[in-house]
């Protein structure tokens, strides 16, 4: 089971060029998807979603080809969009019953358990008779992840799941997704690090439209094991150690800047190593991708 | 700060492609109307040119009532926009005030969407431009004509409505009010316009409308052709207090909407919501997610159309705009049912066909909801943003669009119901229950429902292809106002119209008739053409986020599967198909010409013919004609001969013939006995003259037999004949050969003769035109002709035309009529069968000098019954009045003959009356409230066999009056033997509306009574009035002593000899004026000879009680008295005129009665009268009962005020 991503390029009628050139192998398993807000995320995982088209480059998914056999797609296609609505005036109930006759589920006793079993999974069986429009963002996000999950997807494409849900329901989250077979390609997209760190085996980075790197998360972070440093400066300072060094990442602890810093050797001995994690990956690809390819 | 806020409006709204489409529909629009000579939208009428500022005011307030939902696209969405896009929570935490904040947003797009409507004179000024307008038909360009209803009209309009749909987008903060407000105003105005349509409500109407629609209407209603093309509609009185209400409505919604709209992100609701406590119970998060099949065949395909159409259905259904259509389409329909098919105020029974006539107004309703839901359901997923969801579920593309065109489709079927329902209601509570439900169900489902197919698949293509919604609903309206365009302009071919099958008119004699075959056909043929747009809309219609055209083709390429490019070929291939066959049908089989066409051939006749019109030709003197007629198949075949004389004095070699120029007629022989040949053939015109072997002498006669066979042939495009039918054919001579040329057939309006360089025409001749007098009205074959026909029919049919029955009988399946008349009639017969009803009975005159026995007979269609009897009544009223007072009757039988409802009228050839199935057999006559209008027809008519039948009118100025006006005074006589003064009255009124609303859409000039040239309005409507003045000044018998000289002298039919001409008015008024007594000549004149119109009113009446029984009045009274010329330029002049004053006082069952009525010498413009009575008056008046033309009657009468001393 592998979704194979060619040479995909897409320019927007007012120029933006969204995705250049990429090109990406995604086995069975979690994969995630990281990159800034704008990076063309949600253009990749659309035209996965047979939602869009590329204007060059090809996808397939084992023996499918994902732009002209939609309809294949979409009968093993779990998607959960980035930004979405729901229709207010319907119980989240009615609509996930609706929604899976929708996705093929046409005998009623089967559609019925599988509702009620979604409907648990995501935390809202409670107020499953409940307007949509009463609903919470977090409920609002969670019913998507319910129906994204209708008629046991083998590609499931979830894009930013886990925006606007509290630590307790993004800690749900991530057990569903887990527990979802083996048999299944699950990508999914996010800003966020520690989703990726914590769920996928597999991921890239992508930024501007391309992919910055590709592979397995602990690999990249043993990479670039023992190349990331960090010194607690002054504000003043800031200015004149970005000037110097690589400056992967700049958090505020306690009202000073901590910086980590991207180098081969320790630069001095105000410096102290870090363990690296995802994270300073991440940066390093986003901010300092030259440095870290330099090096 | 709130210029900023202002400035930022305009900034954002320069940069939408939207705001430039707008202005440019409008703009469009416009100048569509004013460049061609289709000004289709508020239309200047005959002498009226078309940019007259009467006409420009009426185009630009409709197109701003019309086009309202640019404003609410424009201001609808200044403030809503911030809670759309999320910004609202930027904006109210700047540092600026509410009132900076709305108003300047408010004046902003107010501004905007006034520019926009600019679009609406400058497209009207371009328009007038064009080079190729002619130049007669336009007023020198005046740019105050189009500012001043622009600034007095369409800005209160655009701020008044900009107002409303701003509140309600501010105020309700959901972007779904803005698609549905605009939509709901239009309904509640189109029901206030029809509510407010009575004639008792006109100004209330006029102050109210919103949009000032009905106000110009209603102001500039009496407005003569000269003020119309001069005057702007004033800002004064009631234009004036309208505007001033609607600005003031906007500006209280401003006021409003400050108050109400709160500058929170969240809102203080004034319910407060119960806050929906979930019950926690403990969610079962480690339950297995249980693995279902997934079943995509065929059969999962179905199930999720239906499931969707379900969800489609039962969305638009639960919508409450959509109830607020319903239930308004509902309410009009009750409404409107209380005025039924209302004849001179007088109700017509709720027959099924009549409720669906009703019902086929709801069509305005569907047509709302065909734009507006299409619109709804086709961005229904898009609009709440779940689109993405749903385009990614594995349902195929054609389910999308599918199960939304049926969601809409049922919809449809339940408001049909519901509609069906509601007409029984209707029909039961007017106490008629015979419900056809076989007749609602095939009516609306089989003409309706392809209508509202039709129209959903072609708004469901716009919508789809146009991709916007607001842009998908304008586009929609545009089509409508571009296709009645296109229409006039000449592209008016049922292939050419879109959706245009029509059933025609359903008859209970006739049923459906021919039509339901042509009609399928054409449905066939549009429906195969939406149903490829359809095809082509799945194939383009947006799923996922691509909305660009390459790419949707792009995608929609692989959507080509074999199902939908079979269905799509399927569909062209009817499409092409079905549209040649109808073309087969409606251009070869027939003959097919669109009116220009139609136009040009009149020119081209008139051109190249008139120089026969007065060529000497014989008369026509014996008919006899076998006539089989087969209503089956819609054809007859007449052989026969017609006897023609000479009775010039020199003698006749050539003989012009016209034949009927319709293409189902084919003449398969015709010859002179003498023999002749053929001289000269103008065969586009099917006129022949033939040259007879020996001229024919005077005196001398010829017999010319001919044999014409009527042939119907598949079907025509549109005005199918209706004469020749499967029951109730009724056709007239004219179907028959005549002599010479026939000025019938040349072109009637002055403007369309300017097209072909012809001169105006003259209506009438002048009433000494020589070559004139000789012409009786009904044309010049043939004065006293002999007429004998043997008519055979399917048997269940019976034959009619005038003359006696001498025998029938049934032979090979055949029934076979023989009618002969027994005196010399007028060339002038009609042919009628259907499966008739006989009701018989006689009429015996009060002595034998009055003439014999006549046999009255009403041939009806069973079950129309209903006023049988008023007939039967009628007629032996009439006999008995006009013997008495006229002429004995020429005849010993008289016959009533209904004929299908195709056509609404009766009209009286010899012995014989064709009454229409629409006007006097289904009226409900309440005695209490309506005027008999079966009595009054049956009345008039028969007043024909007098005033046709015994005198015919010379064919000049006024030969109306003699037909016509002495028909309407003599039925009123009859009338006024059984009626009350009030109904009398009540059906005066309804003349007199006929005369002034007449006279301000005359085409020409208007004319005195006397010199009328075939102008309804004054012969029948002016004529009526002013007969009735005129017996009320010189007396009833005094009149009836003038008409029976005038018919014992020119009675042509008695067996005297014509008298060389026919007479005029000038000899009726001769002989009306030696009866009228020399102080009251200046009325006759005054109602003949001029054009006059009185402005009478009371200024002030009061009232003393002198003792118990004696009450004296003073009033003061104003007149005036004006004379018009034929533009209706008037002119004060002198009053010298006997004028009624009344006294009211209070009578029983809340009646007044009169307590003193008589007529007062006045001389100067105010006068004051003191007047002693003997009971308690209630209202006093100048002319009260309305004998005079009067166009403000309603202050004729005031209540008198008491008052201690005078």
């Amino acid at each position: 089971m592998e979704l194979k991503i060619t040479n995909l390029s897409k320019t927007y009628a007012n120029g933006v060029q969204a995705l250049k050139n990429v090109t990406l192998n995604i086995g069975s398993g979690m994969f995630g998807l990281l990159g800034p807000n704008g990076a063309g995320k949600s253009s990749l995982m659309r035209t996965i979603a047979t939602l869009q088209e590329p204007d060059s480059g090809n996808i397939t998914f084992d023996n499918l080809d994902v732009l002209t056999q939609k309809e294949e797609i979409r009968k093993i296609l779990g998607y959960l969009p980035q930004e979405f609505g729901v229709y207010p005036k319907i119980s989240a109930e009615v609509l996930l019953d609706h929604l899976a006759v929708l996705k093929g589920i046409t005998k009623n006793k089967e559609r019925k358990e599988l509702v009620k079993a979604l409907l648990h999974k995501t935390n809202l069986y409670d107020a499953r008779k409940k307007n949509l429009g009463g609903y919470s963002g977090g409920m609002k996000q969670r019913f998507g992840i319910a129906q994204a999950l209708l008629s046991n997807p083998k590609l499931i494409i979830v894009d930013e799941p886990t925006a606007g849900l509290d630590p307790a329901e993004r800690n749900r989250f991530h057990n569903l997704l887990s527990e979802l077979g083996e048999n299944t390609v699950v990508i999914l997209s996010t800003h966020i690090v520690d989703d990726v760190k914590e769920l996928c085996t597999n991921m890239a980075i992508i930024n501007k439209g391309e992919v910055l790197l590709e592979g397995n998360p602990l690999k990249a972070i043993d990479e670039i094991a023992g190349r990331v440093w960090r010194k607690t400066i002054e504000k003043t300072e800031l200015e004149s150690y970005r000037n110097q060094y690589t400056v992967i990442t700049e958090k505020m602890i306690a009202g000073k800047p901590l910086i980590h810093v991207f180098s081969e050797n320790q630069p001095d001995n105000s410096f102290q190593a870090v363990e690296a994690d995802l994270e300073d990956v991440y940066f390093s690809y986003i901010f300092g991708k030259k440095a870290v390819q330099a090096a | 700060m709130w210029y900023e806020i202002f400035k930022f409006e305009l900034q954002y709204r320069k940069n939408r492609p939207a705001t430039y489409i707008y202005f440019i529909i409008l703009f469009l629009l416009a100048f569509g109307a004013m460049s061609s000579d289709v000004v289709q939208i508020g239309g200047g009428s005959g002498l009226v040119k078309e940019n007259a500022p009467v006409t420009i005011a009426t185009m630009m307030v409709i197109l701003s009532a019309v086009m309202m939902m640019i404003t609410s696209a424009i201001t609808g969405v200044a403030v809503l926009r911030d809670f759309e896009h999320k910004t609202e929570s930027l904006m109210f935490t700047n540092p600026i005030t509410k009132g900076d904040y709305l108003f300047g947003r408010f004046l902003g797009a107010l501004l905007i969407a006034l520019l926009i409507f600019t679009g609406v004179p400058l497209g009207f000024m371009l328009g007038e431009f064009m080079p190729w307008r002619d130049a007669d038909k336009l007023l020198p360009f005046n740019f105050w004509n189009y500012l001043q209803p622009y600034f007095f009209f369409v800005i209160p309009n655009v701020f008044f409505t900009g107002a409303i749909f701003f509140a309600v987008g501010s105020l309700s903060r959901k972007t779904i009010v803005i698609y549905t407000q605009w939509v709901l105003l239009f309904v509640f105005y189109q029901v206030g316009l029809i509510l407010t349509r009575d004639v008792e409500n006109r100004d209330l109407a006029a102050l109210f409308d919103p949009f000032a629609v009905r106000t110009i209407d209603i102001t500039t209603q009496y407005w003569t052709v000269s003020e119309q093309n001069t005057q702007v509609v004033p800002l004064e009185s009631i234009p004036l207090y309208n505007r001033l209400i609607w600005v003031t409505v906007g500006i209280v919604t401003l006021i409003i909407t400050y108050f109400g709209f709160s500058f929170n992100v969240v809102r203080n609701t004034f319910f407060k919501k119960k806050a929906q406590e979930v019950k926690r119970t403990k969610s079962n998060a480690d339950i297995p997610i249980p693995t279902t099949g997934i079943y995509l065949n065929l059969a999962a395909n179905i199930k999720q159309l239906f499931t969707q159409i379900k969800f489609y259905f039962s969305s638009v259904l639960k919508d409450i705009p959509f109830l607020g259509i319903v239930f308004c389409g509902i309410a009009i329909l009750c409404i409107n049912s209380i005025y039924m098919g209302r004849v001179f105020g007088t109700n017509t029974f709720p027959t099924t066909y009549l409720i669906l006539e009703q019902i086929q107004g709801f069509n305005l309703f569907f047509l709302i909801i065909i734009v507006f839901y299409s619109g709804e359901l086709i961005w229904k997923e898009r609009d709440v943003k779940m689109n993405l969801i749903f385009d990614a579920m594995p349902v195929p593309d054609f389910v999308n669009l599918v199960s939304k065109f049926f969601g809409l489709i049922f919809t449809y079927i339940v408001i049909i119901i519901v509609l069906i329902f509601t007409g029984i209601a209707i029909q039961t509570i007017k106490g008629y229950y015979h419900y056809e439900l076989g007749l609602y169900l095939s009516r609306t489902f089989s003409s309706t429902f392809p209508f509202l197919i039709l129209f959903t698949l072609l708004a469901f293509f716009v919508q789809v292809m146009v991709n916007q919604k607001f842009v998908g609903h304008a586009v929609m309206i545009s089509f409508f106002i571009i296709t009645a365009v296109l229409e006039t302009a000449g592209i008016e071919h049922g292939l050419l119209q879109f959706g245009s099958g029509s059933l025609g008119t359903y008859s209970d004699m006739n049923g459906y008739g021919h039509f339901p075959i042509a009609f399928s056909w054409f449905n066939i043929y549009w429906l195969g053409f939406s149903i490829l747009l359809f095809v082509i809309a799945v194939i383009f219609s947006v799923r996922g986020s691509e909305a660009i055209m390459k790419t949707r083709w792009k995608i929609g390429k692989l959507r080509l599967s074999k199902p939908l490019l079979t269905l799509g070929i399927f569909c062209f291939l009817t499409f092409g198909l079905s549209g040649c066959y109808i073309y087969y049908n409606t251009n070869v089989l027939n003959e097919y010409n669109n009116s220009e066409a139609i136009e040009k051939s009149q020119a081209d006749y008139e051109k190249n013919l008139k120089k026969f019109e007065y060529l000497t030709q014989p008369k026509i003197v014996d008919v006899n004609l076998q006539i089989d007629l087969h209503p089956k198949t819609r054809d007859y075949v007449a052989e026969g001969y017609f006897l023609l004389a000479n009775k010039s004095d020199q003698a006749i070699s050539d003989i012009h013939l016209q034949l009927n120029v319709d293409k189902q007629f084919n003449m398969e022989y015709l010859a002179f006995e003498t023999g002749s040949t053929i001289t000269k053939s103008f065969e586009d015109y099917k006129y022949y003259i033939h040259q007879l072997s020996s001229p024919l002498q005077p005196d001398d006669t010829v017999k010319m037999t001919f044999k014409q066979s009527f042939t119907t042939k598949g079907f025509v495009e549109s005005g199918s004949n209706t004469n020749v039918v499967f029951n109730g054919t009724f056709f007239n001579s004219n179907h028959f050969p005549s002599l010479g040329y026939n000025n019938g057939f040349e072109l009637v309006d002055d403007n369309d003769r300017k097209d072909y360089d012809l001169p105006p025409k003259q209506r009438l001749a002048e009433r000494d035109d020589e070559r004139e007098l000789v012409n009786g009205i009904l044309g010049d074959d043939g004065d006293q002709i002999n007429f004998e026909v043997l008519i055979s029919t399917d048997t269940g049919q019976i034959a009619l035309a005038p003359g006696y029955l001498q025998k029938d009988w049934v032979e090979d399946n055949r029934h076979f009529f023989h009618y002969k008349m027994d005196k010399p009639m007028f060339n002038f017969y009609s042919i009628l069968s259907a499966d008739y009803e006989v009701m018989r009975d006689t009429w015996k005159p009060e002595h034998d000098s009055l003439g014999g026995l006549v046999n009255l007979e009403i041939y009806y269609h069973k079950g129309h019954e209903f006023n049988l009897d008023r007939m039967m009544n009628a007629m032996k009223l009439s006999f008995d009045y006009f013997s008495k007072n006229f002429s004995p009757y020429q005849y010993n039988q008289m016959r009533i003959l209904e004929f299908p409802r195709y056509a609404t009228f009766a009209q009286s050839f010899a012995n014989t009356v064709p009454f229409s199935e629409g006007i006097g057999f289904m009226l409900e006559i309440d005695d209490e409230d309506d005027v008999d209008v079966a009595f009054y027809v049956t009345a008039h008519e028969l007043a024909h066999q007098w005033w046709a039948h015994q005198v015919m009118a010379a064919n000049v100025q006024g030969s109306q009056v003699i037909i016509e006006s002495l028909s309407q005074y003599s039925a009123l006589m009859v009338m006024k033997q059984v009626y009350s003064e009030e109904k009398i009255q009540q059906f005066l009124k309804e003349e007199l509306q006929r005369y002034l609303s007449g006279r301000s859409t005359e085409t020409k000039r208007e004319m005195p009574l006397a010199t009328v040239e075939n102008q309804q309005y004054i012969h029948y409507g002016k004529g009526a009035v002013n007969f009735y003045a005129l017996q009320d000044y010189i007396g009833e018998d005094s009149i009836n002593v003038a008409l029976s000289r005038f018919i014992k002298d020119w009675n042509i039919f008695d067996g005297q000899p014509i008298k060389g001409r026919f007479p005029t008015t000038i000899d009726l008024l001769g002989y009306i004026r030696k009866v009228t007594p020399d102080s009251l000549q200046y009325v006759v004149t005054d109602l003949f000879e001029k054009i006059v119109l009185y402005e009478n009113k009371i200024d002030k009446a009061e009232y003393v009680e002198i003792t118990k029984d004696k009450y004296q009045v003073q009033m003061t009274v104003a007149s005036k008295k004006l004379v018009a010329d034929s533009l209706g330029i008037e002119t004060s002049i002198a009053l010298n005129d006997w004028i009624d004053i009344g006294i009211y006082g209070e009578g029983s069952m809340e009646k007044d009665t009169l307590l003193y009525l008589k007529k007062h010498f006045i001389d100067t413009e105010t006068q004051t009268f003191t007047i002693e009575v003997s009971d308690i008056p209630k209202k006093v008046g100048i002319d009260p009962i309305h004998k005079l033309i009067d166009r403000n009657p309603k202050d004729n009468i005031k209540t008198v005020t008491a008052k201690a001393d005078l």
